[in-house]
């Protein structure tokens, strides 16, 4: 498959502008605290706004509350919140991969109840894929849910998961037969299950939004399994075409670039400049890379291999401009400065090598790529 | 909203190249530094050297996404002939209401260093590609368009063996041009350099999968399979970057855009070639290999028409001076004009 080149059209460009103004009113400079791409504050009520204007949920079914707009759509609205780091942490994960999951393998009753309230920015999700022994391994998962009556029983921990504190809902995958692939299933567990809880890991930059979770005899009724039963990895990799190929992978310091170049601090620097423009002209190859592969997911192509060949390549990219942002800076940036600029690079500088390893490590993506373009 | 290249103009000449442009026919026309004449003739025949031009000005029609893929397939079988050359002189005769002399064309790099004198241009150029055995030089100076008789001075070839020679200029004004040589000698070398990138990725990937080293194919080694990737990963950015920039192109000014791409595209050449030859190992060094005639392109092609350390400071003085990178990323050569 070659990627093709794609241009936006009248109204996604209108798109654009109109959300582009509605930030500027609602998220005026300086009102907000930066964050660092998807991993962007928790604000609820920020996250219900957005949802009011109909750029929540935007890919979902329209009878399920969604808006039924396509993936370039969605990408113009994301790009526009990432390039100023909006605080987008409420909704993401349920906004890009457990809404859209949910509305393809989800019950009538599960999309019913659910996906319009991810649509108003009322629920969070968190991911619980994830254990102690099962990094990017799923495979290899441990944590077990076993048939008892009319639901199941479940035993076991997760961990790394970012926002399960705040969230409402966790899109778990949990082991329901000991066949490798075949024997994982898909479950949506709300926050509150007894037998859940919840403990926040104090991550590398003293943010707490990184989680453990324990699963002690928690019991889930059979219609909070998502999907079918041994469903969960084929529902799984069906998710990752958006998420490893999207803006967010290349977005993450966006708003420091931004204020690197608003600042016009490399103005007449010649090495500052030549960074500068080396780091713009990737960022243009990469939106179009991103770009051409939400436009063939509305065009019913599913471009796999491409969107982990991205993923791969623009987290190293998005590391390797926060090395160059902060090479120019001229100092080590504080972590508690009252510039909130500097203290973002701070923590991007901390947290930038998490980038290659969330959504697949790099070495995991490479031989996922490395297989896909050998079945050519 | 999407535009492309007539598929079947590109199978045509893909399938051309792919028959004409064989390792032996690259090696000899290396041996000759000349275009094979028999294959010349025939991409003349189809006008496939002025594909891009309106047919009204002597061309043979078709879009600039026309041009770039006939031009990315000439990369991608490093077919020793001088099609970029000529459409881009072409083009230039072409905007400067001139006349489109038969054969193939060489242009004078922006870079050389010419005095307009009334309707005379006189001076140097260092490294013309493909002067000796071209019609005639064609240039732009001073918004003026030149044409001048070839006299080399000295015989020279590039990294890829081709013939990239010193000339005297002697020309003559033949109308004005408003085309810029630089931006549009980065498109079409940036579409060869891709073509190129793609058919190295391709070959390194045969290659990995049948070199059986300890027992099993060298790909599998996840080391090697890591090449693979790189391969992919520079040949893909650099295709469709291409293709964005010469859609950037068929719709306005696309200054930014093209200068983005050759920027990347000269980044992503050398990191391809270093995959490529590591991956393939000693043999890839060979001249009696395919691969070299491949990545010698890369390095000739990504030394032409702006420089990736000159382009970095050009667009990021552009970028620093206009006050949002995110503005330009997204709204390209439009948020800059």
């Amino acid at each position: 498959m070659r990627l093709e080149a794609t241009e936006l059209t009248d109204e996604e460009l209108e798109l654009q502008q109109k959300v582009r103004s509605w930030l500027r009113d609602r998220l005026p400079a300086g009102s907000y605290p930066l964050g660092l791409g998807m991993s962007g504050e928790i604000d609820p009520e920020f996250s219900r706004d957005l949802g009011a204007q109909g750029w929540l949920g935007m890919a979902l079914p329209v009878e399920y509350g969604g808006h039924g707009r396509s993936a370039v759509e969605r990408l113009i609205v994301v790009e526009e919140m990432l390039a100023i780091g909006a605080p987008v942490g409420f909704h993401w994960v349920g906004d890009r991969q457990s809404g859209p999951s949910i509305a393809k393998h989800g019950t009538e009753e599960q999309k019913r109840e659910i996906l319009p309230a991810i649509a108003r920015g009322e629920l969070s999700f968190a991911i619980g894929m994830s254990e102690p022994d099962s990094g990017s391994d799923l495979a290899s998962l441990r944590t077990r849910a076993v048939r008892e009556g009319d639901g199941w029983r479940v035993n076991g921990a997760k961990i790394w998961t970012s926002g399960a504190y705040e969230a409402t809902h966790i899109l778990a995958l949990f082991r329901t037969s000991e066949e490798k692939h075949t024997g994982l299933t898909q479950f949506i567990v709300p926050r509150h299950t007894e037998g859940l809880t919840i403990n926040k890991i104090p991550f590398i930059d003293g943010t707490r939004h990184f989680c453990e979770m324990h699963f002690d005899d928690m019991y889930l009724p059979d219609t909070a399994r998502m999907g079918e039963v041994g469903g969960g990895w084929g529902q799984n990799t069906a998710e990752l075409v958006l998420e490893r190929g999207g803006v967010d992978r290349w977005m993450s310091i966006a708003p420091i670039l931004e204020n690197w170049v608003r600042s016009r601090a490399a103005v007449g620097d010649r090495a500052a400049e030549a960074d500068l423009g080396a780091i713009t002209a990737r960022n243009w190859a990469f939106r179009g890379l991103s770009l051409s592969i939400a436009r063939m997911v509305d065009e019913g192509k599913s471009p796999v291999t491409e969107a982990a060949l991205v993923k791969e390549m623009a987290t190293r990219f998005e590391q390797e401009s926060v090395d160059t942002v902060a090479r120019h800076f001229g100092r080590t940036p504080d972590l508690h400065s009252d510039d909130p600029y500097e203290s973002l690079l701070a923590r991007a500088i901390l947290v930038s090598p998490s980038w290659s390893i969330r959504g697949g490590t790099n070495e995991i993506l490479r031989s996922v790529a490395a297989k896909g373009l050998n079945k050519r | 909203m999407t535009t492309r290249a007539d598929a079947d103009l590109v199978s045509t000449v893909r399938d051309l190249f792919s028959q004409r442009c064989t390792h032996e026919v690259v090696t000899q026309a290396e041996q000759d530094g000349a275009a094979p004449e028999k294959l010349w003739r025939e991409v003349a025949e189809m006008g496939l050297h002025l594909v891009g031009v309106d047919e009204e000005a002597g061309g043979s029609g078709g879009t600039i996404l026309d041009a770039l893929a006939i031009l990315h397939a000439a990369g991608e079988f490093a077919a020793p002939l001088p099609i970029a050359e000529t459409m881009l002189a072409a083009a230039v005769l072409a905007d400067a209401g001139a006349e489109i002399p038969d054969g193939a064309l060489a242009v004078v790099p922006p870079t050389a260093d010419l005095t307009l004198s009334g309707d005379a241009v006189s001076g140097e150029a260092k490294h013309v590609p493909w002067a000796r055995g071209a019609a005639v030089l064609v240039g732009i100076v001073d918004g003026k368009a030149f044409t001048a008789p070839v006299e080399v001075t000295r015989s020279g070839v590039d990294a890829s063996g081709m013939p990239s020679d010193d000339v005297k200029i002697n020309g003559t004004v033949v109308g004005d041009s408003s085309r810029d040589l630089l931006l549009d000698g980065a498109l079409a070398r940036s579409a060869q350099l891709a073509g190129a990138m793609e058919a190295i990725a391709e070959l390194t990937r045969e290659y990995t999968n049948e070199r059986i080293q300890f027992g099993q194919p060298v790909g599998r080694f996840q080391a090697v399979a890591q090449h693979i990737v790189t391969l992919a990963q520079m040949a893909t950015m650099s295709s469709l970057s291409v293709e964005r920039a010469g859609l950037a192109a068929l719709s306005g000014p696309a200054a930014f855009e093209i200068k983005a791409l050759k920027q990347v595209s000269d980044r992503n050449a050398t990191t391809a070639a270093r995959a490529a030859h590591q991956a393939h190992g000693a043999i890839g060094m060979t001249q009696e290999y395919r691969l070299q005639q491949l990545t010698r392109r890369l390095y000739a092609w990504r030394g032409e028409f702006g420089l990736e350390k000159e382009l970095a400071e050009d667009l990021g003085k552009t970028v620093a001076e206009h006050g949002s990178m995110h503005d330009v990323v997204v709204a390209g050569s439009e948020a800059l004009s």
